[in-house]
């Protein structure tokens, strides 16, 4: 019996140890994310209300000068509304963290022979999975309202790696701050920065309508970058060249917060021995 | 023993002689809410910083929206600015229902109903924490505003601006207390919290009537919130007219009315 149990665990630093240990902390934060209704229906449904809001109150700003050459509010805010939804969603993931923080049970999988980047990595596979989810739920219902992914396949297909890579970058920066403080209402309430970075940026308007140092500060914004390089492939057809750069600013922005994880996690565990 | 006093005690309920008087009470409950604050500073966040950056980011983000026609203002601050007014007046009613439910769910708020009061004070000193919360919005986003570019809309346009934020604190600490009351829990204030934010984003808050299409159209044309703005932000476009005021006030008054009897009954049955 004994042994049974003892070929059951992983075993840190091997490969097929940490790949099971992966899986299984995966598969428990995805369930553990959907499972609760209240993770993921606001962070759905609001954005798809901004939305509606705006493409109705804005309709008639698709005739501006610097404005992108399409006559659909509602087309020009899918990438917008897809990233707002993927950020709010994959901060509440992150929360999921900071809970096993508060319950203890984060001690206790530190206890277990489990590499401790897989039991971080793997705690941000529910902020992924509702990233990429919510990015196809997102274009079917932009469709069903008349605004399509001139892109086709391809152009989605970019949409739902970026998303998720953002998706993963946000979960990254939540779960430093758990890691950090050890508190779930702390996470939640980063959740205003989360807010000031998507609306100083492209998200809602284009910057090129902007002016001053709020254009200045909109054009900088990481999060512009990755928007523009999605709103490309709804409004223009694929290209992978134009999502090159959205790439590589959503890769590096996930590299930088898991690393910051990471950091908080060694610091936590050093303040604990 | 007085014969009031005799006659209470068969009845279970104060005669009026014996009861405390109102303003006292309404007094002690706004004080106990003002120490709160200088205690917990944080919790000024929502209705301080929100509506700034509100302010900000809107205006900055739609700055080219004056450039359709039928807009009424060339100046993007002269019309987002009193919004963000009005939004914090709205956010102070929420910050009202949390600590009305904090108190109903450490139970505070039985001790206060067995108090010799008056019920209606434990309605009227919330609203006049949620009122005096209205005001720090108003001395806080005007100044930035007005440094940003706003103009001034005169003493009469600020006389209107304070009104509409008085009486939209008052709707939104309302609304809350009516909420808390049926729900008796913290978790509540997320209903509490669409409503105050589905109320402002199905109004006039972004673009003028003139300017919207579609369904939004139809639903702020009906939305009294709609007329509180056109009263708060006439100051800042053409003047104030009669014209623009009376809707303002028959529509605050209407939802004070209608909210103010949902808070009552909804007390009534955190009584049962």
């Amino acid at each position: 019996m004994t042994g049974a149990v003892t070929s059951t665990i992983p075993h840190e630093g091997t490969r097929s140890g940490d790949l099971r240990a992966f899986l299984a902390m995966s598969r428990r934060a995805v369930v553990g994310f959907f499972r609760q209704p209240s993770n993921w229906v606001v962070g759905t449904a609001f954005p798809l209300l901004i939305t509606a809001v705006s493409a109705s109150a804005f309709s008639r700003s698709t005739s501006l000068q610097g404005f992108p050459d399409t006559d659909s509010f509602l087309q020009f805010l899918m990438a917008g509304t897809i990233l707002q939804g993927t950020l709010f969603g994959s901060i509440t993931a992150s929360t999921d963290l900071a809970l096993d923080i508060e319950k203890g049970f984060m001690d206790r999988l530190l206890a277990s022979p489990v590499s401790r980047t897989v039991i971080l990595i793997s705690r941000l596979a529910g902020a992924a999975a509702f990233g990429a989810g919510l990015t196809v739920f997102y274009i079917v219902v932009f469709r069903l309202f008349g605004a399509k992914v001139e892109g086709g396949l391809g152009g989605m297909a970019v949409m739902v790696v970026l998303s998720t890579v953002m998706a993963i970058g946000v979960g990254g920066y939540g779960a430093a701050v758990g890691l950090r403080t050890g508190s779930a209402e702390a996470v939640g309430n980063s959740f205003p920065l989360i807010f000031i970075l998507l609306f100083i940026s492209s998200a809602f308007f284009p910057v090129e309508t902007m002016s001053g140092t709020y254009q200045a500060m909109a054009q900088a914004n990481p999060v512009s970058f990755v928007i523009d390089a999605s709103r490309y492939q709804v409004l223009e057809g694929f290209s992978l060249a134009e999502a090159a750069t959205g790439f590589a600013v959503a890769i590096g922005f996930a590299a930088i917060m898991i690393a910051l994880a990471l950091v908080q996690l060694r610091r936590r565990l050093e303040d604990h021995s | 023993m007085t014969i009031a006093s005799s006659a209470s005690t068969k009845t279970g309920r104060l005669a009026l002689s014996e009861r405390i008087p109102l303003v006292p009470v309404v007094r002690a409950l706004v004080r106990r809410s003002l120490v709160a604050i200088t205690r917990t500073p944080s919790a000024l966040a929502p209705i301080l910083l929100m509506p700034i950056f509100f302010m900000i980011s809107f205006s900055g983000s739609y700055s080219a929206i004056t450039r359709i026609p039928g807009f009424p203002t060339d100046n993007i601050y002269n019309w987002f600015v009193p919004y963000a007014c009005v939004q914090g007046a709205a956010f102070s009613g929420i910050g009202v229902g949390f600590t009305t439910a904090r108190d109903l769910e450490n139970g505070f708020f039985d001790r206060l109903r067995l108090a010799p009061s008056g019920r209606p004070a434990l309605i009227i000193g919330p609203l006049g924490i949620s009122v005096i919360r209205a005001s720090f919005p108003f001395v806080t986003v005007l100044p930035i505003g007005f440094l940003l570019g706003a103009d001034f809309p005169g003493f009469g346009g600020l006389f209107m601006l304070a009104m509409v934020s008085a009486m939209v604190s008052g709707i939104s600490g309302l609304w809350a207390l009516g909420v808390v009351f049926r729900l008796q829990s913290q978790r509540s204030l997320g209903l509490v919290q669409i409503g105050i934010f589905s109320t402002l984003f199905l109004s006039i808050g972004q673009v003028p009537l003139s300017v919207m299409d579609g369904w939004l159209h139809g639903a702020a044309r009906v939305n009294p919130t709609t007329n509180l703005l056109r009263m708060a932000r006439q100051g800042f476009l053409e003047g104030v007219t009669w014209e623009m005021t009376w809707p303002g006030l028959i529509a605050g008054i209407a939802m004070l009315s209608l909210l103010g009897l949902f808070a009552i009954t909804g007390f009534r049955k955190v009584e049962k």
